[in-house]
């Protein structure tokens, strides 16, 4: 019986730690109690608590419409292939997602970039990117620096490698990688039927993806204006924060450019929501209360759509023309021409069209906003301001007649207008684009004594300053407040006390503007002085039931005066003399053009050196008509020209259409 | 060597069928709270299938463990012992390939579509030893002092010690405390003076309270050379003690007790449960037990545990050889302590831990190594020569 010795503590020991199992589960018994029974309903209460879940449904953008009423900027309904990216997808996951896609839907590669491309090349030939990088340099860097290094040693031949299917799968998995985790993301908008019922079919193999009916704008007069038009995509991350504040969700479309971006607020529907109650378990409770969404407002242009498409007609039939025949050759860097037409009384832009000729496809497309956005030497066409700097800073006077022939300055340089014209007053000089005339001014207003060769009293850089703040008041290198996001103002050149350069910057050859700058000029000469702020939207008005008929009207944008000019007025009717007799004087520079026009322009014409050993100039135009009610202001630029006046005779084309157009009951009602 | 008054049946003829029925009854429940839980969320497997699998396969292997009489597992427990702290290291060293990292932890070997947990097969072989090492050193020392009782602590502290270390570097807390669950009920089963157990048990109370007196008076300490940096540690605990305050450490928890709570006396019914738990078929399989059939589920759903335990208890009771007691009690120390953990952290008792209701969660590795746990009981009941006329020596 050794062994019952042995065992003898055994059955004790194993009752008492039954013992302690009973203490243990005795534990969790009263605990059971105290939390289903004691404390049970107040938790049932809390359970059975319901949610509020609210689903958005996209409201339909504003349309846009022209001030005629045609329809600018439509709606259409299409339909859109989304990505809902889970939380823990992976950038291999997401790979995989984008070649799989790629064999369904086509997508245009032209938004990738060559970071796309090279991160791209990376995750495809990880480890032969990784070769690349010496031993030394992986102790050396850290892991982000030897990515950047490994960047930097993707080569332009690498990633010429990726065939055209590559290219495909990254500009898909690029939308892929945009999303935001449990937020469905746009892979393509506008998906043809045969997609759809591809995508349908394999939808299962998809994860994340989904088709939903969207809505993308259309545009019925095609590529006309539609630069300036702006467009409409999913929220850029860089502005995320700023949408999200203002209610937007992450997948909304957005206005990112142009008017699309100015008038956001506007174009913006109200989503409509459904509110419904869930139980905890996400199923919907009763029946959802449902706020009706509403379309954003309308928008009515200033600019007259006819007009426009015939501006760009005449654009590109005089560039084509100036690039054809014997000046084929000569105007071989021709290829852009801006035009901008406004009301100088009211703001209103009525046409703001510009061409530019692609070498490669030998086609001319519509460049509207280089009216804005893109800043030239405009030369002659700021004498008038230069006049009226001379003439309120009382350097000059209404009489003061300077001698127009080469100045010397002994030094061997000779500067010269283009053909001397003996003494002359501040009007002929405008007529004939006197330089000398101008010169006079800007030493006069350096406190140079001509005569003497000397400065009496130096003050080049004040010079640079008076001539600069007078051009400003007429809008020449400030905002003109036009109503589009961050428009150039023209580039700067400083202050220098090189008289030589305040004297071309007398003429226009230093500072330069935006075509919508010069027409801010003009108008602001035409107008007497008032600087008027240029805008292309006319009216706000609420949407419409009616397809046919607009909706009521919210808001008229009203004419708005930006500042009056400093100067006298007998100073302003002197200029717009000058103005007048350019174009009608007997020397005037561009009355062989426009002195029998009925309708009695004004104006001026410039001419900027861009290149002086090729002779090649920028060939600007500014003006206005009728000459003594000044209803149309125009700014014609035509850059890098080496013969021809494409200027004069787009400017005489558009100005003859106006008033054409104006006969027959257009383009100003 | 058969004594007259004794009986001889073979051992499938000895099977406890009372042990079986409970487990058939943990099958259903099993079975039952798994369904509710694949319904919550949007799983594109059927748990319950691949449970029953499991259990089938469990079921073969309680067959299989039958074969061998226990005595021979003695034989083979240092084998067994050895096998599990090479999987041990083995987890430690193997590529990431075939021990992935998952929520911070290395703790599962993935061959194909095959994953096992090897602390599972460690639980098993440290029961075996740890039993043979007492039974062992009982044989040797018929008269114990308190240095023979202190050389068997040391040795049970050294088996135990080597494996919870390892598992610790996984890390896994709670597979570890379930080493220190096994071996504190063996040594208490061991014979080891109460004084001892006391004094030990003591020791492990004033650690723990220095630990927290450390973490009050000196926090910047406990901070840089107790958690090592990990700050992340002590949201365990802030979860467990005031989830309210710490909504996100403590979702786990709230929601649990809100679904366990909201059931009351009889349960929402089945598949009526609305509070959402993620992954509730492993870790919170009891929360969804709770708030479909109230108290009156979870109380029989504690019941069968403690059936379960009692019919162990007993078969430890009859055993006549003092190994196949210790393997009870080895056994009956890892059920409890899982039992009450997992219970316990779906009611707040317990701070939460990775730890799978035995029997009732679903999973794999667990699954098979309870049933093998359980396969030696029924293999030391099988084993138990009765006595015509009893024994009450």
């Amino acid at each position: 019986m050794q062994k019952k010795k042995k065992k003898s503590h055994v059955p004790f020991r194993l009752n008492a730690l039954f013992l302690s199992v009973f203490l243990l589960f005795s534990i969790l018994i009263f605990r059971l109690g105290y939390v289903q029974i004691v404390k049970g309903a107040e938790y049932k209460q809390t359970s059975d608590q319901t949610d509020n879940v609210t689903t958005k449904l996209d409201a339909p953008r504003g349309k846009i419409y022209d001030r005629d009423h045609r329809v600018v900027v439509n709606n259409k309904p299409v339909y859109s292939i989304t990505y809902t990216r889970m939380q823990n997808s992976t950038a291999e996951d997401r790979l995989k997602l984008a070649e799989k896609l790629s064999h369904f839907i086509h997508k245009d590669t032209s938004e990738v970039t060559e970071r796309d491309k090279k991160d791209f090349f990376i995750l495809l030939h990880k480890k032969e990117v990784e070769k690349r990088i010496t031993a030394k340099e992986k102790k050396k860097l850290n892991d982000d620096q030897i990515y950047q290094l490994e960047l930097d040693r993707v080569t332009k031949k690498d990633l010429d490698q990726l065939t055209d299917h590559q290219l495909e799968v990254l500009a898909i998995k690029r939308e892929l990688d945009g999303g935001y985790s449990m937020s469905p993301q746009r892979v393509k908008v506008g998906v043809t039927e045969k997609e759809i019922a591809r995508i349908s079919e394999h939808l299962k193999e998809l994860p994340g993806i989904d088709i939903k009916p969207d809505a993308q704008r259309d545009y019925p007069f095609g590529n006309s204006f539609k630069g300036i038009l702006g467009q409409v995509k999913q929220i850029p991350k860089s502005k995320m924060d700023y949408y999200l504040a203002r209610g937007n969700d992450r997948n909304d479309l957005v206005g990112t450019s142009f008017l699309e971006e100015q008038y956001e607020s506007v174009l913006r529907g109200k989503k409509s929501k459904i509110e419904y109650m869930t139980d905890k378990a996400g199923n919907p409770i009763g029946d959802p209360i449902e706020k009706k969404g509403e379309r954003g407002d309308d928008l009515v242009l200033t600019v007259d759509m006819d007009f426009q498409k015939k501006v760009e007609n005449i654009i590109e039939s005089e560039l084509k023309e100036s690039k054809s025949g014997s000046f084929a050759y000569a105007n071989r860097d021709l290829k852009e021409a801006y035009v901008t037409v406004m009301n100088p009384n009211t703001g209103e832009i009525l046409a703001m069209a510009g061409k530019q000729y692609d070498p490669k496809t030998g086609r001319y497309k519509n460049d509207p906003y280089g009216n804005v956005y893109d800043s030239f030497a405009a030369g002659s066409v700021v004498k008038g301001a230069t006049v009226l700097a001379g003439l309120q800073s009382g350097v000059i006077t209404p009489n003061t007649h300077f001698y127009d022939a080469p100045l010397n300055f002994g030094d061997g340089r000779v500067m010269k207008s283009v053909e001397n014209m003996g003494s002359i007053g501040p009007l002929t000089a405008l007529e004939r684009s006197s330089n000398v005339y101008m010169w006079n001014i800007a030493m006069r207003l350096a406190g140079y004594d001509y005569s003497k060769k000397r400065f009496i009293h130096e003050n080049v850089e004040g010079a640079f300053r008076t001539l600069r703040n007078t051009y400003a008041q007429f809008g020449l290198g400030v905002p003109t407040g036009i109503d589009l996001p961050s428009e150039a103002t023209g580039y700067h050149t400083g202050i220098s006390d090189d008289l030589a350069q305040a004297m071309f910057f007398a003429i226009g050859q230093f500072d330069t503007y935006t075509p919508l700058q010069l027409a801010q000029y003009v108008s602001t000469i035409a107008n007497d002085g008032y600087r008027m702020q240029p805008h292309l939207v006319k009216e706000i008005r609420e949407p419409s039931e009616d397809p046919n008929k607009l909706g009521k009207l919210v808001t008229r944008i009203e004419p708005n005066v930006l500042n009056r000019i400093d100067m006298k007025k007998s100073d302003i009717e002197l200029v717009q003399k000058g103005f007048r007799l350019v174009m009608s004087g007997a020397h005037g520079t561009a009355a062989p053009r426009f002195s029998h026009k009925s309708y009695l322009p004004a104006g001026k014409s410039g001419t900027a050196q861009v290149d002086i050993k090729t002779g090649m100039d920028n060939r600007t135009l500014i003006a206005y008509a009728p000459y003594k009610h000044p209803e149309v202001a125009i700014s014609v630029v035509v850059p890098n020209v080496r013969a021809d006046t494409p200027n004069y005779e787009i400017g005489e084309k558009v100005l003859d259409t106006y008033f054409e157009m104006k006969d027959k009951g257009e383009p100003t009602k | 060597m058969l004594m007259d008054n004794e009986k001889k049946f073979s051992p499938w003829q000895q099977i406890d069928y009372n042990l079986v029925f409970i487990l058939f009854l943990m099958f259903c429940v099993s079975c039952i709270a798994i369904y509710s839980a694949q319904q919550m969320a949007q799983y594109d497997q059927n748990f319950v299938v691949k449970q029953i699998i499991y259990y089938v396969v469990g079921g073969i292997a309680i067959v299989g463990v039958m074969f061998l009489d226990y005595d021979q597992y003695r034989r083979l427990s240092w084998y067994l012992y050895g096998l599990g702290i090479i999987l041990l290291i083995g987890i430690i060293i193997a590529p990431l390939s075939l021990v992935p990292d998952i929520n911070g932890a290395r703790a599962w070997y993935r061959i194909g579509g095959f994953a096992f947990q090897p602390s599972e097969v460690m639980k098993v072989a440290l029961i075996i030893s740890l039993s043979n090492v007492i039974a062992s050193h009982n044989e040797k020392y018929i008269i114990r002092t308190i240095r023979e009782d202190l050389i068997l602590i040391g040795k049970i502290a050294l088996v135990t010690g080597v494996p919870f270390l390892l598992i610790m570097m996984q890390p896994d807390l709670g597979t570890g405390l379930v080493f220190i669950a096994i071996a504190g009920s063996l040594m208490l089963v061991s014979g080891v003076r109460w004084r001892l157990i006391f004094i030990i048990t003591l020791i492990g109370i004033l650690f723990i309270a220095t630990l927290v007196w450390i973490y009050f008076t000196f926090p910047q300490f406990f901070i840089d050379y107790i958690l090592r940096g990990k700050l992340y540690q002590l949201d365990r605990f802030y979860a467990w003690l005031d989830p309210e305050a710490h909504p996100d450490a403590g979702y786990n928890t709230l929601k649990a007790v809100l679904a366990v709570g909201s059931g009351e006396l009889f349960g929402k019914g089945f598949l009526h449960g609305s509070v959402y738990i993620p992954e509730a078929q492993t870790d919170f399989i009891f929360s969804i037990i709770g708030e479909e059939w109230g108290f009156l589920g979870t109380s029989i759903v504690i019941s069968l545990f403690f059936l379960l335990i009692y019919r162990m208890i007993n078969v430890g009771l009859e055993s006549n050889e003092a190994f196949g007691s210790y393997l009870c009690a080895g056994v009956i120390g890892w059920f409890t302590f899982q039992a009450f953990q997992n219970i316990g952290m779906n009611i707040q008792v317990m701070p939460i831990t990775g730890i799978p209701l035995p029997f009732i969660s679903y999973g794999g590795s667990a699954i098979l190594a309870c049933m093998i746990a359980l396969g030696l009981v029924l293999n030391v009941r099988s084993r138990t020569r009765k006595y015509m006329f009893g024994s009450n020596q």
